[in-house]
């Protein structure tokens, strides 16, 4: 999940998308309206409703306006969604603190959680009966696995706020995986004041390939950060493999255009139709899919796939 | 004989200058990151990262320092950097509008959002802090709206023509970006307007007393709106650079702006409450700024610590200036005595 609004004012409330009176089979909870990331979850969820509603079900779809009191907000709609009758609630889990305690009340008044996207560490605590999304460590293993393996002996993983655990973890995974095929790693954190900056970032980026000539290889959690890199090898000529976790149409032209090496993708649309699909399937036909947690992530998107990925992309689905 | 009495003068003359405490400053953090970062940072690559830097923020820092001088605050920079970027890429590439015409469209963006800051806060009695912060919000959110309903997405990739890169977007000698160029362009007209012009000491006289300026008849309104559009232009300007620097624009990107903007202006010695300051203090605060940003990527230390660095020159500065304004206004009134 991409934290995209970074400002200063307080929390401007919640619009909850108002649904019909009647009471919802499933609620699907996302993220802000603001969030680009959504959408592509949302035309998952869009196309599992499809397949709910043939089969007499109905889908709620709920998002919070923003992240500015996202623990909060996220309690109210869990609780909205109780309220209304809800059978089952699909859900990521972003704020362990605020939203453990809402889940279990839910569970125990008899809902049925479904989890994606987002806190496989805390599965058990909330009791869903599974997770589709991607484990950060998994996707860093699979990123510096891929570099490693292209040639790359000294990569180095860029997080762009320092502290952030989901970040942390990409970067150690980024450490493990390239250790298993031989290269080393080195982390670079940029302060808060560069997160977004492009210039200020590649600047540093700039700082790091001339202080040190043995890297070849760089791959930032942020996906402007592959943009900051394609601008530093611009500046210091230096031959560099760029990748990037989450990506964006830039990003996939980059990538066409070959000034970026890969992209790290977690397939968000899965996710939504999955998590979707799966718990109105377990509600109505009694299913369970035996792979527990289920990984939607990472998927890679190079050279090699990214016309299949543009054209997904067109169609809101990448 | 004659170089003593000089020698006195001239030190006393730099003494009494406002911004001897951000050329100190400044002077400082080089001296530390050339000894922490080696033949690198004092070479082409340390100069051309502080410099590219400074440029962008630098830009912004001009006439958001203006603002402050004039007492006023504007958040709104921050959303009109991506406004401007977005408006010339979906310009460009969803409506295929010639370069140049993309750009003056982007610019244009900056200078209404400017205009309608300037008109709120002419007009009402609320806060400049509080209205900005209103039309960055909206501006955020049209800017979003409006990408997504254009493009489907949040990013546009743009490759500008060879003309539009050249002026706006080029890499001089690979390393320094031509924005630094546009940024000594903003000096050149921004201390004109300033310390040459009349027009500088309305700002000055706004800032100080905003009652004895409008008595004095100084047009406050219109001065009010026209610091605002210059803001919101030189914020516009950073956005088109950036597109013609990266070829992409971003709905996110921009916020930093804001904060790093103010603290170039505080650390180079404008008063936070208005009335006081100069161009040469935010050059000096803006390359201050950037020189601990950067520095730190070559002095090997751990890039947290630059923050610390910051925050501790953002508090030095401001409790320092008050110290060097009374000390100059003290020093004056001895020579004129």
């Amino acid at each position: 999940m991409k934290l995209s609004l970074k400002a200063l004012a307080t929390a401007t409330g919640l619009s909850l998308l108002s649904g019909a009176a009647m009471a919802q089979e499933i609620v699907v909870i996302a993220g802000s309206v603001e969030d680009a990331f959504m959408d592509k979850i949302k035309k998952g969820v869009d196309d599992a409703t499809t397949m709910v509603t043939a089969n007499g079900g109905t889908v709620q779809f709920l998002r919070t306006q923003n992240y500015e009191n996202f623990g909060p907000d996220l309690v109210t709609l869990i609780n909205q969604a109780v309220a209304q009758g809800a059978k089952g609630i699909a859900i990521p889990v972003w704020v362990p603190d605020a939203q453990i305690p809402a889940l279990k009340a839910a569970r125990d008044a008899g809902v049925v959680i479904m989890q994606y996207n987002s806190g496989l560490p805390v599965m058990k605590d909330i009791g869903a009966i599974n997770y589709f999304g991607s484990d950060e460590y998994a996707a860093g293993v699979g990123g510096g696995k891929y570099l490693a393996e292209h040639g790359a002996k000294h990569i180095v993983c860029h997080i762009q706020v320092p502290g952030a655990i989901n970040l942390t973890e990409r970067c150690k995974g980024v450490t493990d995986g390239a250790k298993e095929a031989g290269a080393t790693v080195t982390v670079l954190e940029t302060p808060p004041n560069l997160d977004g900056d492009v210039t200020g970032t590649a600047e540093a980026f700039k700082a790091a390939l001339i202080g040190d000539p043995s890297i070849d290889a760089l791959v930032s959690c942020a996906d402007f950060g592959a943009a900051a890199a394609v601008n530093a090898v611009e500046q210091t000529g230096a031959k560099l493999q760029i990748g990037a976790f989450d990506f964006s149409p830039a990003s996939l032209d980059r990538i066409k255009a070959g000034t970026q090496t890969m992209a790290i993708d977690q397939q968000p649309y899965l996710q939504g139709f999955l998590a979707t699909s799966m718990l109105f399937a377990h509600l109505k036909f009694g299913t369970n899919i035996s792979t527990n947690p289920v990984l939607t992530g990472p998927a890679i998107i190079d050279a090699a796939n990214v016309d299949a990925v543009v054209a997904g992309a067109a169609l809101g689905a990448r | 004989m004659t170089t003593k009495p000089t020698a006195g003068i001239t030190l006393r003359h730099l003494a009494s200058r406002p911004e001897a405490g951000s050329f100190v400053g400044m002077i400082a953090v080089y001296v530390f990151f050339a000894l922490m970062g080696g033949a690198n940072f004092i070479g082409a690559p340390g100069i051309s990262s502080v410099l590219n830097m400074s440029s962008e923020v630098g830009i912004i820092a001009l006439s958001v320092g203006l603002l402050m001088i004039a007492g006023q605050l504007d958040m709104s920079v921050g959303s009109v950097v991506p406004a401007s970027s977005l408006t010339v890429s979906l310009l460009a590439v969803d409506f295929g509008v010639p370069d140049i015409l993309a750009i003056l469209g982007g610019l244009a963006v900056g200078l209404a959002i400017g205009f309608v800051n300037g008109v709120l806060v002419s007009r009402t009695r609320i806060p400049s802090l509080i209205i900005t912060i209103g039309t960055m919000f909206g501006v955020m959110g049209l800017t979003l709206g409006l990408t997504i309903l254009i493009h489907g997405s949040t990013g546009v990739f743009l490759v500008p023509g060879d003309a539009a890169k050249a002026v706006f977007g080029q890499l001089i000698r690979n390393m320094f970006q031509v924005s630094i160029l546009w940024w000594a362009v903003f000096v050149a007209v921004i201390y004109g307007l300033l310390h040459v012009s009349p027009l500088g000491n309305w700002i000055f006289a706004l800032g100080g007393d905003k009652e004895s300026a409008r008595n004095a008849g100084i047009p406050t309104g219109k001065l009010t709106i026209g610091l605002y559009m210059l803001s919101g232009f030189s914020a516009a300007f950073v956005g088109v650079s950036q597109v013609m620097t990266f070829n992409a624009a971003q709905v996110a990107a921009g916020q930093t702006f804001i904060f790093n903007s103010i603290m170039c202006v505080v650390i180079g010695g404008v008063l936070l409450t208005g009335g006081a300051g100069s161009v040469l203090g935010i050059v000096l605060g803006t390359l201050t700024f950037c020189i601990v940003n950067q520095g730190i990527f070559f002095s090997g230390l751990d890039p947290n610590y630059g923050s610390i660095i910051i925050g501790a020159l953002l508090l030095i500065a401001v409790m320092t200036n008050d110290k060097f304004r009374a000390m100059a206004l003290a020093l004056s009134a001895g020579r004129r005595s």
